[in-house]
């Protein structure tokens, strides 16, 4: 919490050194996202600038409910993904780049009526991967396969026994001139794992951990515009390691959909 | 031909069909498509299809170019390159501007070639207008 008071007193003061100005409202247990969105929203404000974690930028996404703002983020913690794909490492950068307003429009991913940017997983996670030692990663990647059913732009089914997979609009790994995770190509990525020997299990892990499955051999790679995951019911979709939804649901990409502010470094 | 086959095979494909993956329907996608695993329905790309040996295809194909070392039962419409394998096994009709067939490739259907007259006297491989593809070069 002292942390938290730490970085909101060099928040502020990076605000009034770069001249921002605009309204600040603080989540508390009684005022929730949802409820601070939907007070911006009738007092007609245009552009939104979550701070927090990368969790407090998705909550958001969420509570916007296809309303159309552009959108900023200034991260608190370190290790934020979406930091580093925005390309604004730390709270300067982020307040920095709010001044300048570089904005760009990217793709928005759409699941059962939520909104998300960068990526979701199911069956073995990266997230998971990422935070295991490795002795769990041999016995989390050496587990069964299971029978996934996945339906491709109302075209065509997929089957596969595989470990699980993700869906990428974008990753911190994307970047210029890639073709996977790319969020201006108006296309997702569903990559789908394989069973995996225990020698390519040590050699790919940090690939894995990365969710740069393409670099696995044997993976599935399929760029649509529309996925219906439907069998094994009830497996979890996760962002970060959070539930957002369970088979069966439907993920589409809306094209160039969000205006958001970008810096510098962006992976994209 | 070896180079940009050689080009296309390390080259990343848009669309990869893993090994132990079944796709039923059609599959359509605007780049490079790999089958390692098993398709039925219908395969279309303007781009190249690989059809890596031990995928099982019950399809139709069209494509701008396509090296096939798997099974396929069903056509092929290939507006320029076509490389059978050695492995290959094909039941179907072909169409296509360029042919290579390596030693102990299995072909059972009929071959057109160059704009030739194939099936119920369809121009197929290079007739822009009547065809679905459009040719990459």
């Amino acid at each position: 919490m002292e942390k938290f008071e730490k970085l909101q007193t060099e928040l502020q003061g990076l605000l009034a050194e770069f001249k921002i100005s605009g309204e600040t409202a603080r989540v508390t247990p009684l005022r929730s996202i949802q409820d601070l969105v939907d007070t911006a929203s009738q007092r007609g404000a245009k552009t939104l600038v979550a701070c927090g974690t990368d969790d407090t930028f998705n909550l958001m996404l969420a509570a916007l409910k296809g309303r159309d703002f552009t959108l900023g983020f200034i991260p608190f913690n370190e290790n934020s993904n979406l930091a580093k794909i925005l390309g604004i490492e730390n709270i300067f950068l982020g307040v920095k780049t709010i001044a300048a307003r570089r904005i760009e429009k990217i793709d928005l991913a759409k699941i059962s009526g939520n909104y998300f940017i960068s990526f979701l997983e199911f069956g073995v996670m990266s997230h998971n991967i990422k935070n295991a030692s490795l002795w769990q990663n041999l016995k989390l990647l050496s587990s069964e396969a299971k029978s996934f059913t996945i339906r491709v732009d109302d075209s065509y089914n997929v089957t596969i026994n595989g470990l699980g997979g993700l869906v990428a609009n974008i990753r911190s790994t994307s970047g210029q001139g890639e073709k996977i995770a790319d969020p201006t190509d108006g296309n997702l990525d569903l990559l789908i794992l394989e069973r995996l020997s225990k020698l390519q299990i040590l050699k790919y892990r940090d690939a894995i951990s990365e969710g740069t499955l393409e670099k696995v051999p044997n993976t599935t790679v399929i760029k649509c515009k529309k996925i219906e995951f439907l069998e094994p019911r009830g497996t979890n979709l996760t962002m970060l390691g959070r539930v957002v939804a369970k088979f069966p649901s439907t993920v589409e990409i809306i094209p160039k959909r969000l205006r958001m502010i970008v810096g510098k470094n962006r992976t994209f | 031909m070896d180079k940009i086959l050689d080009e296309n095979l390390n080259g990343p494909a848009e669309t990869v069909v893993g090994p132990s993956v079944k796709i039923q329907g059609d599959l359509n996608s605007e780049g490079n498509i790999k089958i390692e695993g098993q398709v039925s329905g219908k395969v279309k790309t303007s781009q190249s299809v690989f059809v890596i040996p031990g995928a099982k295809i019950t399809a139709d194909i069209l494509a701008g170019n396509a090296v096939i070392g798997g099974e396929i039962s069903g056509n092929l419409k290939i507006s320029g390159h076509l490389i059978l394998q050695s492995t290959a096994k094909i039941l179907g009709d072909i169409a296509c501007t360029v042919l290579r067939v390596e030693d102990g490739a299995q072909f059972s259907g009929k071959c057109a070639m160059g704009g030739n007259v194939i099936g119920n006297g369809k121009k197929i491989a290079s007739e822009k207008s009547g065809s679905e593809l459009e040719p990459e070069e």
